[in-house]
């Protein structure tokens, strides 16, 4: 067991854990933040996606050792004052998510590229989304939902 | 169950190197951590390279451009020193798994981990790149074109970690083109690079179409037509059939993007 230190959704912890486990299972294990999901445990699906100081990435391909000192944005962050985002709405709006597995990571791909790019084109969006897989609504309500949101303030 | 190690500096990273005989180093882990869940090493540590400065820089000198260790392919793309006769290794870049993966993902790890289809592979071949490397004595350069031995396999001792890629300064145009299943999930089928001087000499490489990846220099397009050096170039390939395509495919597809590389350099005349 070690102790490692981290920033996740402007909180600080300081968590004891096996030095073996990624972070993804130091976030829902841990500290019991379960919306980032198991899919592949491989770096295929990015249905653990989360926002990695800065940078959405699979939170499967990242151990949480590796994680001392990092700033973490999870999906449990994205609603503020009880309210869902507009993002989140938009998602919601154009049904974007049947099952809800892939959503929360979907949402935090989404969220990296609108705070890095405001006004993305559809290309963009595309192109960022591309970790992400889905296997049921078959994309256009998603990158329509994100447009959409692009569209409004968050 | 292994220790897990951060040097701050290269010093305690060879002190390391030296102390811990079965340790495996972690750049951006899209292939460590697989391999580490699947059983298929069990070191007694890893050792992160990304809290070392200096492997985190990328660099124009005088012997061209230098890439550290712990770069990701998401920053060498945002770099802007992709351009010119480096086309290829940005066209490679782009093809590598997805952008959440690329923002992991190190082109050093892609060279170390040694697949045959790894994307920046044939196009540091064809850019005549070499590594430098340490150890806890010492160190070396390694041109690519003597590091790959086998699938997954090449020259490092357990105890030399790869500090930067080198890019010598090449006056032409380079381009990487690539076969995959799935868009953004996939390693190549077959990948092919291509480097055209001013002069007309032209080189090529093949990813996934041997156990190592393929170099095949000494074209010239001034003096040879596009179907000898089609010709020639699929003679010194030997692919084999795979879960990701037959042995058919992959010799189809090496001509069609070889052609489509000779087609992106233009000049080389059909
Ligand atoms: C879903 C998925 C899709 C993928 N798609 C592609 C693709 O399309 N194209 C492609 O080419 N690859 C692909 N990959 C493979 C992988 O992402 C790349 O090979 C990547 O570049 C590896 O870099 P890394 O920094 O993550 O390496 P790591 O996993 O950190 O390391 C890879 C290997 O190299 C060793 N190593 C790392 N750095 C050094 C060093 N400095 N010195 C000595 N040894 C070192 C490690 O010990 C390890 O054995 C994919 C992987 C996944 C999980
Ligand atoms: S669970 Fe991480 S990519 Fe699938
Ligand atoms: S909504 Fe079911 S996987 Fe996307």
């Amino acid at each position: 067991m070690k102790a490692i230190n981290l920033t996740v959704n402007g909180e600080a912890h300081k968590v004891f854990c096996p030095e073996n486990i990624t972070l993804l299972t130091l976030l829902r294990e841990y500290l019991h933040l379960t919306g980032a999901k198991v899919g592949c445990a491989a770096g295929e699906c990015g249905a653990c996606t989360v926002i990695y100081n800065g940078k959405p990435v699979n939170s499967c391909m990242v151990l949480a050792m590796e994680a001392e000192g990092a700033v973490v944005e999870t999906i449990e962050g994205e609603a503020k004052d009880g309210k869902v985002s507009p993002l989140q709405q938009a998602f919601i709006d154009n049904h974007a998510l049947q099952c809800g597995f892939c959503t929360p990571g979907m949402i935090m791909s989404a969220r990296a590229l609108l705070d890095e790019n405001p006004k993305p084109s559809r290309d963009d969006i595309i192109h960022a989304m591309e970790g992400n897989l889905c296997r049921c609504t078959g994309y256009e309500p998603i990158i329509t939902a994100i447009e959409q949101a692009a569209g409004g303030v968050r | 169950m292994y220790t897990f190690l951060s040097p701050k500096t290269l010093e305690d990273a060879r002190g390391f190197l030296k102390s811990y005989p079965n340790l495996k180093i972690i750049a951006g882990g899209t292939d460590l951590i697989i391999g580490l869940r699947e059983g298929l090493f069990a070191p007694d540590a890893v050792m992160d390279i990304k809290q070392i400065p200096e492997l985190a820089q990328i660099k124009q000198t005088d012997e061209g451009l230098e890439i550290g260790a712990a770069v990701t392919v998401s920053e060498l793309l945002c770099s802007g020193h992709l351009s010119g006769a480096y086309n290829a290794l940005k066209e490679a870049g782009l093809e590598l798994a997805n952008s959440l993966l690329r923002n992991r993902a190190t082109l050093a790890g892609n060279i170390c981990n040694a697949s045959p289809g790894g994307d920046m592979l044939s196009a540091s071949l064809v850019l005549d790149a070499w590594v430098e490397t340490v150890t806890p004595e010492g160190g070396r350069k390694i041109s690519l074109s003597d590091f790959f031995t086998g699938p997954k396999k090449h020259v490092l001792k357990p105890d030399e970690m790869v500090i930067k890629t080198v890019y010598p300064k090449h006056q032409g145009k380079s381009a990487y083109r690539k076969k995959k299943r799935i868009r953004g999930h996939d390693l190549a089928q077959v990948g092919v690079s291509g480097l055209l001087k001013g002069d007309g000499v032209l080189t090529l490489a093949f990813g996934a179409c041997g156990p190592t990846p393929v170099l095949i220099g000494g074209f010239n397009t001034k003096t040879q037509s596009r179907a000898e050096i089609l010709d020639a170039a699929m003679n010194g390939i030997s692919p084999i059939g795979d879960v990701r395509a037959s042995k058919e495919h992959r010799q189809e597809m090496a001509r069609y993007l070889t052609e489509a590389v000779l087609d992106a350099l233009e000049e080389v005349r059909k």
